[in-house]
């Protein structure tokens, strides 16, 4: 094992953590996932840093996990076994920032909101927004093909990414991708994204920048129910408007979210919608007020127009702190994510309140509306005994309401150890045995975070083994 | 180790990740050993399971600047600095660092304090004093011999003057008295009745000292009137342990601006640097801003979100290499922006980065030169 | 014919191809004579407009999905060159006007395709936003069926603008055009003359319309230039000195040229996964002998 260490700190110097105290910190994400433990945490400065940990790594016959800022919700970055760890998070420049060709160049560790910031002066930014933006680093949006309120209207990060510099499994460095219109060859720069760090590490990614647009109407609707609101998202998107994004909060969230962020969110609707368009102030002024129509027709008890730029942040800030913000409730929570198909919202939010209740459980639903993506959250104190078992039961059902309501395992957040078990139920073992096809194409050997997303059976990691590594090999 | 934090504080914590970038010490590390996600799973670890208190983790915690950027990030209301408090008082009373606690005894007594002082100035201007001594100290490059006596001009408000700053910085009284008196008010400086706030006892770990030192002031000054501080650092300590009313002067200030006088504003560009004490924990910035705009030719924002600039009382001495990276940060951001000349409410992040060559002042002088033309 | 009945006709043995339209028939190399040539079944399964999905079948013309859409007020990114749904995705070329409909490769959710060994195999799914296991959908894109045969897939679809005019300009600099129009369906530019595609709602073509009108004088005209029969993959800072006769995709970097654009070679370990993916997912060579896109 100091075999190991010793040969990572021939490049990396001190950047390489040994220590246990600090080694158990990296066993989790965001997510309530555990697995192994992190085996030496290498902070990495560049590429040639990365491909060294990775070659060294498999010289000493260990895998490797990379992680960004840790803020996943699948447990995607959990170590499984004990891998070597790569954090990415140092490799936090933007590189070239090209306004022509509306391509940026930047780190894998730069933060995404960050990034926007970056570009703000000359009046683009990065499209994709997760909830998590103002920490989450454009790897880990790689990774994880992350999406956000604004996806609605301009696609998940996958649309957004042109080119990307990255080591592979056996070490080789090469560029996926390209800055040409219809890159030759097939698309692995396309089947990257999304790979949860199974296919490789980028270490330097070219991303489309946006301009931003010079009118944005944001409108908050209150509702009565959250059927109407899931109601009034389906008329939007039939009327023919595609917003840039379309949210909707349920009564407990919105006082959750009301107290922390003072937004003025109204904490006795039954339930809000936040409906943003953009463009140029012709346009954006008649699709707001066509939604501010649809919503009356569905019952809305307000519609009130962000008067100002800060109203608007404010109200983005309590959306977007959301998730955090149920602390003041339960210390725990359990964020779900699943895709419906937008007719179904209102038919399995009602599922999802019932599986709920039938737990003992408090659910609070805050969600991407317009992509019919719903983010359930489960609420618990940990240190109430069985309650994970609880938590998990509800989650599963749910889970499976969803499918059966036609959708699918995850809209964001990924698959990573959370949905693995679940993979069988969306996909046959056919589609299972293709995807694992692809991932050997990329990792032969399974070295890159081995044990996520394919299940027990088709994935070339012995799941069982990874997640029994005894305790303190480390001494 | 039990680190004796209250275990529901402690598990307030969702490990969501959303406070890391608001964190100086991982913004310049990249490392989460050094977030505040990182520390308190650190201290779950050493106080729920038994981790051991090696010197990584000893160093996670004392690199900690405690500038509670954390707090206004995080979604669920952590506690943050309540927690690092009592995890730094738990450690120092276990190494007992009898130097430290020694010389933040001294504060106590603004005599010694000040002849101290003093003669540090006159071995500085012997040239006694060697410059990477002086640099780690965080000295300002010219420590006054000799200051001018504070005279009480009446009763309406308290100006706070405290113990570092009185000795080293007493200018930066004299003017704030100065705005405060054109405003029509009457001062009484605090000056050796109230000695010290205990603030910088209470950032070492020291809780007992601290709180009895805060408890001096409460005796020592009248309840019915309000308490105004020229110190970020001094004011939140103040406002979260005192019994008495007290204000951030700039605060104070910015609810009084028609009181002013109407001057010809400086012909300078200011970037506000905010203190952390006065952004994060008192959240009275925006005052900084109403009340330097009128006597200013431009005040500018920095790019950094508020960052902290690495001081952090006495951090900037415990912890130098670390708060020269966070100080870099700041740097960069202040030379992107090219200002005349950064203002700063709280003597510690002046000092700092005055020890750095940034021309650095307190708003409070920048009101008091307009005002006296 | 059914999507059961296209699996049995590729069946798991033998050398075998997929026919559309033939409109790219030649693409990725000539075609082993020995492979046994099958159609893709046709038709449009389900569309949900309310969903902005539609349902179809490989063999189904483009130009009969897009009346179908059309009937809705809706459209999608997939080129009409007179070919087949399943053949534009084998091929994975964008719309001409793609600044407007986004990429094709963004717009295919969810690939129900034939493996080499007679199976049916679904990747993706069917919502608009789905991050549930690899994206096979990306990988099924432009593998012109080397790596499995296209019989049904889930596309997203889009609102047709409320307005959308062609104009063209010979004294504008196309380089400047998205600089003051903020979404344009597709800028073209033949060096001598500029088109622009507008749309949108009326009052933000009109005040596009303004804008252009700061960098030149601007007509109105009936759509795109007759683009020259070779399609070439540039950079967009590359399509500044192209020479020659040529239109250019202003922004994006597709031009159309009178000459073949010669081989890109692609990097070492690129040509080493795309093998391990080809012997990975057609173990025996027998989908569309001879063709690579390698």
């Amino acid at each position: 094992m100091s075999d190991l260490v010793d040969d990572l700190r021939a490049v990396l110097g001190d950047r390489v953590r040994t220590d246990g105290a600090q080694r158990a910190l990296l066993r989790r994400d965001a997510s309530v996932f555990e697995g192994g433990s992190a085996g030496p945490i290498c902070l990495c400065d560049n590429t040639a840093e990365v491909q060294h940990v990775v070659r060294t790594a498999i010289t000493h016959g260990r895998a490797v996990v990379p992680r960004g800022a840790g803020t996943g919700l699948a447990g995607g970055a959990v170590p499984l076994g004990e891998p070597v760890v790569i954090s990415l998070a140092r490799m936090n420049k933007v590189l070239e920032v090209d306004v022509d060709a509306r391509i940026a160049w930047v780190q894998p560790g730069v933060v995404n909101l960050d990034l926007s910031k970056h570009l703000a002066p000359l009046g683009f930014h990065f499209a994709p927004d997760p909830s998590s933006q103002q920490v989450c680093t454009i790897g880990g949006n790689v990774a994880n093909n992350s999406g956000g309120p604004h996806c609605l209207a301009y696609g998940v990060t996958n649309a957004h990414i042109l080119a990307m510099e990255v080591v592979l499994p056996d070490g080789e460095v090469t560029v996926l991708g390209g800055l040409d219109a219809e890159p030759a060859g097939y698309d692995l720069r396309g089947v990257f994204v999304g790979g949860e760090g199974m296919l490789g590490i980028a270490t330097r990614v070219a991303v489309r920048i946006t301009p931003n647009p010079p009118a944005v109407r944001t409108l908050l609707l209150s509702f009565e129910t959250t059927r109407q609101a899931a109601a009034t998202v389906s008329s939007v998107i039939a009327a023919g408007i595609v917003p840039a994004a379309m949210e909707v909060m349920d009564q407990r969230i919105i006082i959750a979210v009301e107290n922390y962020v003072h937004a003025g969110y109204p904490t006795d609707a039954g339930a809000v919608l936040l409906a943003e368009v953009d463009g140029l102030e012709g346009g954006a002024e008649i699709d707001a007020a066509r939604i501010a129509e649809i919503g009356r027709a569905e019952g809305a008890t307000a519609v009130h127009l962000a008067e100002d730029e800060n109203q608007r942040a404010l109200l983005w800030k309590g959306r977007k702190t959301a998730f955090g913000a149920v602390a003041q409730v339960t210390p725990n929570y359990y964020l779900h994510d699943t895709v419906v198909p937008r007719s179904k919202l209102a038919e399995v939010l009602d599922r999802v309140y019932e599986i709920a209740d039938r737990h003992d459980l408090l659910v609070m639903n805050v969600f991407h509306a317009g992509d019919g993506n719903l983010h359930p959250l489960l609420l618990f104190d940990a240190r109430e005994p069985g309650v994970y078992e609880r938590v998990h039961a509800a989650g599963a059902e749910i889970v499976e309401a969803s499918l059966a309501a036609g959708g699918v395992l995850s809209g964001e957040h990924g698959v990573g150890i959370e949905k693995q078990p679940y993979m069988s139920m969306l996909f046959s073992d056919d589609d299972l045995d293709h995807q694992e096809r692809l991932r050997r194409a990329f990792d032969p050997a399974c070295r890159s975070n081995p044990g996520k997303v394919i299940p027990e059976g088709h994935s070339c990691a012995d799941i069982q083994h990874l997640r029994t590594v005894p305790e303190g090999v480390w001494g | 180790m039990d680190l004796r934090i209250d275990p529901d504080e402690l598990v307030t914590c969702m490990q969501c990740g959303l406070c890391l970038s608001a964190c100086p010490t991982y913004r310049v590390t990249g490392d989460e050993t050094y977030s505040p996600r990182g520390r308190i799973a650190l201290m779950r670890e050493v106080q729920d399971h038994e981790a051991p208190l090696t010197a990584e983790v000893i160093e996670a915690f004392d690199t900690c600047i405690q500038c509670r950027a954390c707090e206004p990030a995080c979604p669920s209301g952590v506690p943050y600095g309540h927690l690092i408090e009592r995890t730094k008082e738990t450690l120092t009373d276990r190494r007992h660092p009898r130097l430290r606690s020694l010389a933040l005894r001294a504060l106590r007594m603004p005599r010694l304090l000040r002849f101290g002082s003093s003669a540090l100035a006159l071995a500085q201007r012997a040239r006694l004093v060697p410059k990477p001594l002086a640099t780690r100290l965080g000295l300002p490059q010219r420590l006054p011999v000799r200051r001018s006596a504070h005279n009480t001009s009446g009763r309406d408000v308290y100006l706070f003057t405290g113990c570092v700053m009185d000795a080293w910085q007493r200018d930066v009284h004299h003017a704030a008295q100065r705005v405060l008196e054109a405003a029509g008010f009457g001062v009484t400086p605090t000056g050796d009745l109230a000695p010290c706030c205990g603030a910088l006892h209470l950032h070492a770990g020291l809780r007992s000292e601290s709180l009895g030192l805060t408890a001096a002031v409460d005796s020592a000054l009248d309840p019915t009137i309000p308490v105004l501080v020229d110190s970020a650092g001094c004011g939140a300590h103040l406002k979260d342990h005192s019994s008495l009313t007290v204000y951030d002067i700039q605060e104070f200030l910015a609810d009084h601006l028609d009181r002013l006088p109407e001057v010809t504003p400086l012909d300078l560009r200011v970037a506000v640097q905010d203190p952390c004490h006065l952004r994060h924990v008192q959240k009275v910035h925006p005052a900084t801003r109403a009340v330097l705009r009128p006597f200013v030719r431009e005040v500018a924002e920095l790019d950094d979100d508020g960052m902290c600039c690495g001081a952090g009382g006495a951090y900037s001495v415990l912890e130098p290499e670390m708060s020269g990276q966070v100080r870099e940060r700041k740097l960069d951001s202040i030379n992107r922006l090219t200002p005349d000349v950064v203002a700063s409410a709280n003597p510690g992040c002046s000092m700092h980065l005055a020890a750095a060559g940034v021309p650095t002042i307190h708003p409070m002088q920048l009101i008091a030169q307009a005002i006296d033309g | 014919m059914s999507l059961d009945a296209f699996v049995d006709e590729i069946g798991d043995t033998g050398p075998v191809s997929v026919a559309g339209a033939r409109t790219r028939w030649d693409l990725g190399g000539t075609l082993d004579p020995s492979a046994r040539i099958v159609t893709a079944p046709t038709g449009v399964v389900e569309y949900l407009p309310d969903e902005m999905t539609v349902t179809v079948l490989a063999g189904t013309p483009v130009h009969e999905l897009s009346q179908v859409l059309a009937e809705r007020g809706q459209r999608c990114a997939l080129p009409d060159r007179g070919g087949t749904v399943g053949g534009a995705i084998a091929v994975g070329e964008n719309h001409l006007e793609v600044l407007g409909r986004g990429t094709l490769r963004a717009s295919v959710l969810q690939v129900r395709y034939v493996s080499a060994e007679g199976r049916l195999v679904k990747g993706g799914g069917p919502t608009v936003k789905n991050v549930s296991g690899f994206d096979i959908p990306r990988l099924m894109t432009g593998a012109i069926g080397t790596l499995g045969m296209i019989g049904e897939v889930i596309l997203r679809t889009n609102p047709i603008p409320a307005t959308s005019i062609w104009v063209e300009s010979s004294d504008a600099d196309p380089f400047t055009v998205a600089d003051v129009v903020l979404r344009p369906g597709v800028i073209l530019s033949n060096s001598a003359t500029t088109r622009v595609l507008v749309e949108g709602h009326a009052p933000d073509v009109a005040s596009a319309m303004e804008a252009l009108r700061k960098l030149g004088t601007w007509n109105e005209c009936d759509g795109p230039f007759d683009c020259p029969p070779h399609r070439w993959s540039l950079e967009p800072a590359d399509l500044r000195s192209l020479e020659g006769v040529h239109v250019a995709s202003i922004g994006v970097g597709t031009a159309w040229r009178e000459v073949e654009q010669p081989r890109r070679n692609l990097p070492g370990p690129v040509v080493e996964i795309s093998r391990r993916l080809k012997s990975n997912f057609d173990p025996t060579g027998r989908l569309n002998p001879g063709r690579s896109v390698i």
